[in-house]
């Protein structure tokens, strides 16, 4: 039973995917709401990796029964891409818990910040300081000198 | 005959003795040319951090005229034109952080080629001016010129449509942007930005930021293919 839950203290392996360590096709604030964070566990109908953001979508089912289809919103596939991600990194069946930001529409809607894979796997991706991508150059994300 | 064989010897001493040594000081005078200062070879992927509001770079707000103020504080986030997939202009796509540009350099010409919406400037560098009578465009005229070891860049031309940054900082068409380009080693340019613009300054004012060189290539970028966002924005000021 896939429940919208709170994620337990174990949980500690996430796949880090920041949606504005570069240059946004648009503000953070415009679309979602910071303060709104949520917590969502369920199975991947579709995934989109796909320019100026990757899409993903999960079935999800509420403590009512009923199942609702919720889109994420990730950074651009260019940059994740360099994080480690690939288009098959997420694949539909794969049972997955996101971390993210409610729309401020209220639509099923949400900006994905992390994603903990069916295989517990961890990439290291920061959304300030420096950070490794994939590649192993050393790039500076929070625009200090 | 004989009159012949005398100039016919006459143009042989000129083309084995003469000649050469024309060639030799022709050649030296041509190597001493070749001699001035090679350019630092500034070929390759590279990225500055990504800086979603210049005021922190400055470490201030910008020296805004009243109509500059006014203007930032109406800007809402909504209204920037990268949400609208339009161009990224010249100096916020330096600035872009993880999405690299590549620097193809030859005598007469440095480009920078973005992988934003895989966008471009050309910077002449063969001694040109900026043409009279400019029509203001996405990324200008920009003309360059070695400085020593820095390349100096100018840029005018620049339509009121771009942002400097994802903060709403606005210019109008009177930017006039100075940028230095200084290689620091071989992994650093050290990346100088002056920003000029009497209707939104009260005076020219810059920034320094590291572009370092990135272990990656250019990838594809296509805003509109999958642009879901538009339908969703709220407007986060009143």
């Amino acid at each position: 039973m896939r429940n919208v839950s709170s994620i337990a203290g174990g949980l500690a392996f996430f796949l880090l995917m920041v949606s504005a360590p570069a240059v946004a096709h648009h503000g953070f604030s415009v679309e979602f709401d910071k303060d709104n964070p949520l917590t969502i566990t369920g199975t991947v109908t579709k995934m989109e990796f796909m320019n100026p953001h990757i899409y993903f979508y999960l079935d999800v089912k509420g403590k009512d029964g009923k199942v609702v289809n919720w889109a994420f919103e990730g950074g651009p596939p260019n940059v994740i891409y360099r994080q480690g991600w690939r288009k098959d990194t997420l694949k539909p069946g794969d049972v997955v818990t996101v971390k993210g930001f409610r729309a401020k529409d209220g639509t099923h809607l949400a900006a994905c910040s992390a994603v903990k894979l069916p295989d517990g796997r961890e990439i290291s991706a920061g959304s300030g300081g420096v950070s490794q991508n994939a590649y192993g150059s050393a790039i500076s994300t929070d625009g200090k000198k | 005959m004989k009159k012949t064989f005398r100039v016919a010897n006459v143009c042989a001493a000129f083309l084995f003795l003469i000649l050469p040594f024309a060639m030799a000081c022709g050649s030296r005078a041509a190597s001493g040319s070749s001699q001035a200062a090679t350019p630092p070879d500034l070929n390759g992927v590279w990225s500055a951090p990504f800086t979603p509001d210049i005021s922190k770079a400055l470490g201030h707000q910008p020296p805004f005229t009243a109509y500059g103020a006014s203007r930032f504080a109406k800007e809402d986030e909504i209204d920037d034109p990268l949400t609208k997939c339009l161009p990224i202009g010249p100096a916020r796509g330096i600035q872009a952080g993880l999405m690299p540009f590549q620097i193809v350099q030859t005598p007469s010409v440095f480009t920078i080629l973005f992988e934003n919406q895989h966008t471009f400037r050309i910077i002449h560098t063969d001694g040109r001016a900026h043409p009279k009578d400019l029509d203001p465009t996405w990324f200008g005229d920009s003309v360059g010129r070695w400085d020593g070891d820095t390349l100096v860049v100018d840029t005018v031309g620049l339509d009121d449509r771009t942002w400097l940054d994802t903060a709403g900082h606005e210019h109008s068409d009177q930017l006039h942007l100075v940028e230095r380009f200084l290689k620091a080693d071989n992994n650093t340019i050290k990346w100088t930005v002056t920003f000029e613009d009497p209707k939104y300054f009260t005076e020219s004012w810059s920034i320094t930021l590291p572009i370092t060189r990135q272990n990656t290539e250019i990838m594809s970028y296509s805003c509109e293919e999958n642009e879901k966002d538009r339908a969703h924005l709220r407007r986060a000021k009143k």
